[in-house]
């Protein structure tokens, strides 16, 4: 059985929930934490790196408090799309109690499948609605029940840059389109490369769905995730030539160092070296550029918010999130029940805002935050509308073909490029649903 | 193995050296079915019950999670009309044509080269055949770094002789990236053949080089009319077992590329890894999957029954 789910979030129960930061109590990790808990809790734990060493944290501070809880972690092997890991351990007959998921067509994916147990029961014995806006629940949501605890959010619409940058190009982080194309020609200028797009394997693709937001907006978004309007629609088109707009005002490297080049290769010259100008990636860059570069969030580097265009939408941004779902192989249910309630508490908000992402949950004092993390939450709240990364929502052979047109889009952003990578993409979703 | 069977000058077959066969009463007795019995068990669990398995699964239609679904032969009909297929099965050609080409001649050529000074050129024939033990995907890192579109070593070169122009990111360009990706394939592949022409022309008897020298013969003379005929074999053996990896090659591919820039560097293998394992269509994947075993049937096929042919 197929059903339908969200992928917008509503703005103001999230504003709701995070104005209202302060003055909750964590009740939820209250119930839970009365709770006798023992035993494993396995997790299939996709995490690498810096985020990786944030969940180690984040289970050796909630063993600290629950001593007869261990931590067993299932790493799915795999590089690139992470699914095909995780389905290939979930079908090779691992037993886990938890899953991080980051992708919503995943979650219907494991629903469909019968892999994933709703979490309406636990949510309400816990009163994580206390912690957690609605908005996060319904994000979750899938024929009336709740298969998800989101435990971190990120904002997608920010554009990263160095600091030092922007003060040796002589300009100011632009508001409209029109000021960032026009800086361009200030950074090639002192030898700055405008804007780096990683296009080897997925991370060019940002650049496409945060102009699609803003030249179309999220209902549109929406239904183009759903197939309910086509690839080869006018939104679609114009979103290609506004960044052929940009490829043809020098932004960028050579095409082909684009496609050599991965999401960390951008991070390395955007933020550490200062060779390139603007990169458009999630919230973990701020975990590397913390972690691993040891910069300074708002004095080394900083976001904005991709800049206006004047069609209607630019107030809108797109964001990501990280959820637990709870796999029908569980055995310890109680554990991991109170894992989750565990991460939407000030403690496990306070370890993360340390590793620079931000939590959904209210029992955080947003003053924790680094600056980056502060305007990237302040962005997503003040947004009039906000949608999910669109390729997560989509189905895999889909995506990956859109990938592959976009990467020919930015060898050669002609109109006759452009018309056959819409059609081509149009071709592969008919039938991909 | 190498293959050192000895076909004399005068024509007279010798019995080749490891084809010695069982004494007839052996061979036919049931102790040989006995001793067999427990590899052949092995080799049933171990392989043909997931050729099996394979098979049947490309008759069903598998996506992601979901049940599958029986299509018969569906999923074959599908891949004929699939143009990312048949592009795949184009560089699969290209792929394993070059790579055996390429690494088998350069491995004759060098094994020719170090039969002049056999104990001089140890050390070097151990460390050139010490990249074929490497793993490919250290290969593939070690690969990244020299072909790095900002400080790699091919580019520095380059740079260094003043031809800036030919600079390139050389793996992002799908013009050159399938030809990159050979380069790193044949330096791993190269200790292979080298291995078993030296091993074929150290087997030829020191007396036809002492007629050949009484004769008159100038070395290059000897190295044509001796040496390359009579290490024939050892180049064959190095062809079969090149062509047969590197239809399989996988790692290098996925480490230096991921089968891109748009697709271009996607053999059937990277295919069937990516429809199997990152789109998650179990069906389709073991349907490539059978088509490559088909084509590594085809090729070794002949060559297994000429060496057994030989044997007999």
């Amino acid at each position: 059985m197929t059903s339908k789910q969200t992928s917008g979030i509503g703005r103001r129960t999230i504003l709701g929930a995070l104005a209202a930061g302060t003055m909750l109590t964590p009740f939820g990790f209250g119930a839970a934490h009365a709770a006798e808990i023992e035993g494993e809790l396995v997790m299939i734990n996709w995490l690498a790196g810096a985020q990786g060493e944030m969940m180690e944290a984040l289970q050796a501070d909630f063993v600290e408090k629950n001593p007869e809880i261990t931590f067993r972690n299932i790493v799915p092997t795999s590089s690139g799309d992470t699914r095909g890991g995780i389905r290939t351990v979930l079908l090779g007959g691992e037993q886990a109690d938890l899953l991080i998921n980051t992708w919503p067509a995943f979650r219907q994916e494991l629903l469909d499948a019968g892999m994933i147990l709703p979490v309406d029961e636990a949510w309400e014995e816990n009163n994580w609605s206390d912690l957690l806006a609605d908005s996060w629940k319904d994000l979750s949501t899938i024929d009336g029940k709740n298969y998800g605890v989101t435990y971190t959010f990120g904002d997608r619409s920010g554009i990263w840059y160095n600091t030092g940058t922007m003060e040796k190009s002589g300009i100011t982080p632009p508001e409209t389109w029109d000021d960032f194309i026009a800086g361009f020609a200030k950074m090639n200028e002192v030898g700055i490369t405008p804007v780096s797009i990683p296009a080897k394997i997925w991370a060019h693709a940002e650049w496409f769905e945060s102009t699609l937001l803003r030249v179309a907006g999220a209902d549109f978004m929406s239904k183009l995730a759903r197939h309910e309007v086509p690839w080869t629609s006018p939104e679609v088109v114009t979103t290609f030539e506004k960044l052929a707009e940009m490829l043809k005002a020098d932004c960028c490297l050579d095409p082909n160092t684009m496609l050599a080049s991965i999401w960390r290769d951008s991070a390395d010259t955007t933020i550490k070296t200062g060779e390139t100008g603007y990169m458009l990636i999630g919230m973990w860059l701020n975990t590397r550029a913390k972690q691993e570069y040891q910069l300074e969030p708002g004095k080394d580097f900083d976001i904005f918010q991709f800049p206006a265009m004047g069609m209607g939408y630019d107030n809108q941004s797109m964001v990501d999130a990280k959820e637990f779902n709870v796999l029908s192989s569980v055995k310890n249910i109680d554990a991991a029940n109170a894992f989750m309630g565990y991460m939407l508490t000030a403690d496990a908000a306070a370890i993360m805002a340390d590793y620079g992402l931000a939590s959904p949950s209210s029992a955080v004092d947003p003053s924790i935050y680094d600056p980056v993390i502060q305007r990237a939450v302040n962005e997503v709240v003040s947004a009039e509308k906000v949608h999910f990364v669109l390729g997560d929502l989509l189905p895999g052979d889909l995506v990956h073909e859109y990938r592959i047109q976009i990467q020919k889009f930015l060898q050669d952003p002609s109109d006759e490029t452009i018309a056959a990578a819409v059609q081509k993409i149009e071709d592969v979703a008919n039938s991909a649903y | 193995m190498a293959d050192v069977t000895a076909t004399s000058v005068d024509g007279s077959k010798g019995p080749p050296i490891g084809a010695m066969r069982l004494p007839r009463q052996l061979s036919q007795s049931k102790a040989a079915y006995i001793l067999l019995a427990p590899l052949l068990v092995f080799f049933g669990v171990s392989v043909i019950y997931p050729v099996i398995e394979t098979i049947r699964l490309s008759f069903f239609e598998i996506k992601g999670l979901a049940p599958a679904k029986a299509v018969g032969l569906g999923n074959y009909f599908k891949l004929l009309s699939d143009e990312n297929f048949l592009r795949a099965l184009r560089v699969t050609f290209v792929w394993s044509f070059s790579a055996t080409l390429f690494s088998v001649m350069i491995g004759w050529a060098l094994a020719m080269a170090c039969a002049l000074k056999p104990r001089e050129t140890m050390v070097f024939r151990v460390l050139i055949f010490a990249a074929y033990g490497v793993s490919e995907a250290v290969v593939g890192f070690i690969w990244l770094g020299i072909y790095r579109p900002d400080y790699g070593l091919v580019n520095g070169i380059l740079g260094g002789l003043g031809l800036e122009n030919m600079q390139q990111a050389w793996l992002g360009n799908p013009d050159t990236a399938l030809t990159a990706v050979i380069v790193a394939y044949v330096w791993t592949q190269v200790g292979l053949p080298l291995m078993t022409c030296f091993a074929s022309i150290q087997s030829i008897p020191r007396t036809y080089f002492e007629a050949a020298y009484i004769d008159g013969a100038k070395p290059m003379s000897m190295m044509r009319h001796i040496v390359m005929p009579l290490s024939l074999p050892g180049v064959r053996v190095a062809i079969f077992i090149n062509l047969l990896q590197s239809l399989k090659a996988f790692d290098l591919i996925y480490m230096l590329t991921g089968g891109g820039p748009v697709r271009s560097t996607e053999t059937v293998g990277f295919f069937m890894f990516r429809e199997s394992m990152l789109n998650f269509k179990l069906g389709y994947g073991a349907a490539s999957t059978v088509v490559l075993l088909v084509a590594v049937l085809i090729v070794s096929t002949p060559l297994i029954a000429q060496r057994t042919r030989a044997v007999k």
